[in-house]
């Protein structure tokens, strides 16, 4: 049953077109940065500015998620109210909610390995070619990318829990009350 | 005390009070009304006589501050959130005004939405989907989406969501609100048809008296009291 949701709010989530693409857009960024830059504090090429740019890429992504379960609460409120009463319960609409937030996360971390695959040829390539471009080459290593999806993954739960608590506080009432009331 | 078995809604001195800018308004102000199963009712009265509220407490959407709502034998005024959204799920269907569909889900999908938290199969799900579309005429829409579709094609499609589960009562807030005459008429039309074939208990509030023709039963309210029933 919550299987079945989940799978309603990945279509449901792949029709909004236009959040779901520069949420997964920005996510994909965020994961790259932040794994690119866990690797330059475990080498300490650039010393601790590695690590605050990492903690700043935290920050960013913990806001961003928050922005995101906020958004796909409060835009769809008269959507989960309706829900709730055609007999919808908490559980099952936290589970489309759920669904919606974790699959634009996962989407986020595919293109992320699949660019991986992309730059580490690449850097590859200019590092066996010794081709010097004038750039800092650095290759990211799997630790840091399994670090930074633990991240994300924590982020996600945080941002996961608020938005079930949000939709706890909204009233199927809201479903019969006018347009604009 | 025993329920008759006709008896499909119960209010028993129900009251509701609002605190709305410092004012308390009265809601509902002792109503005692009685609809058996299979009736067509229709609660009439001015805006904010108090006949959404009664329609909000009647479907365990509001609880009231005193009194007993005996839906089905059961007081649901004492019913736990999920127990009520059981309920709801089980044995009501809502219409809305604004027909309250998912922009991003199709017809069909709409109509399915209703049975997804449910054990049943999909191919289940789509065969009474694609029945209740089919029982108010909108089978041939069932891939569009809700932008796509018409007022009172909208207001079918909400139409076959309240009644794939197959409930006792649909429970209807000025259903044809938004709705142009043509289109009135076909919506209450079907109403009063699932009412008669599925003998299906129907209520229906609005404010306009035309529609009383359809009913068994109206309710007649004002200053959240009923004044009338006929």
């Amino acid at each position: 049953m919550a299987f079945r949701l989940w799978r309603k709010a990945v279509l449901m989530t792949l029709r909004e077109k236009k959040i779901f693409t520069v949420f997964t857009l920005i996510y994909t960024s965020l994961i790259f940065l932040t794994s690119l830059f866990i690797e330059l504090s475990i080498t300490g090429e650039i010393g601790n500015i590695a690590g605050y740019f990492v903690a700043i890429f935290f920050g960013v992504s913990l806001f961003l998620s928050l922005l995101y379960s906020w958004i796909i609460v409060s835009r769809n409120r008269r959507t989960w109210a309706t829900l709730k009463c055609i007999g919808y319960t908490n559980k099952d609409i936290n589970s489309l909610v759920t669904g919606k937030i974790f699959f634009t996360t996962l989407i986020g971390f595919i293109i992320v390995i699949e660019i991986l695959f992309h730059y580490t040829a690449i850097i590859g390539y200019l590092k066996s070619a010794d081709i010097n471009l004038g750039i800092r080459t650095v290759l990211i290593g799997l630790g840091p990318v399994i670090v930074t999806f633990a991240i994300f993954v924590v982020v996600q739960l945080i941002a996961i829990i608020l938005a079930n608590r949000r939709i706890y506080k909204v009233r199927p009432i809201i479903a019969l009350k006018k347009v604009g009331e | 005390m025993p329920v008759d078995k006709d008896t499909m809604i119960e209010a028993i001195d129900v009251n509701k009070e609002y605190r709305r800018a410092g004012a308390i308004i009265r809601a509902l102000a002792d109503v005692n009304v009685t609809i058996k199963s299979g009736e067509f009712v229709i609660v009439q009265g001015p805006t904010g006589c108090g006949k959404s509220t009664l329609l909000n407490v009647l479907s365990g959407l509001d609880l009231p501050d005193s009194g007993r709502i005996i839906f089905d034998g059961e007081n649901i005024a004492r019913a736990t959130e999920d127990r009520l959204s059981r309920i709801r799920r089980q044995k009501i269907g809502f219409v809305f005004q604004d027909f309250n569909l998912v922009p991003t889900l199709t017809c069909i999908e709409n109509v399915e939405a209703l049975l997804w938290p449910t054990v049943l199969r999909e191919k289940e799900i789509e065969n009474r989907a694609i029945a209740a579309l089919r029982d108010v005429n909108l089978l041939e829409r069932k891939d569009h989406y809700p932008v796509q579709m018409s007022g009172g094609e909208k207001q079918r499609c909400g139409l076959a969501r309240a009644i794939i589960h197959r409930p006792r009562v649909i429970l209807a807030d000025e259903p044809t609100g938004n709705l142009d005459p043509a289109s009135e008429k076909d919506v209450m039309d079907l109403l009063k048809q699932i009412n008669k074939d599925m003998e299906t208990t129907v209520i229906v509030v609005t404010h306009r008296g035309s529609l009383s023709s359809y009913a068994d039963k109206v309710v007649r309210m004002e200053k959240g009291a009923i004044v009338n029933i006929k």
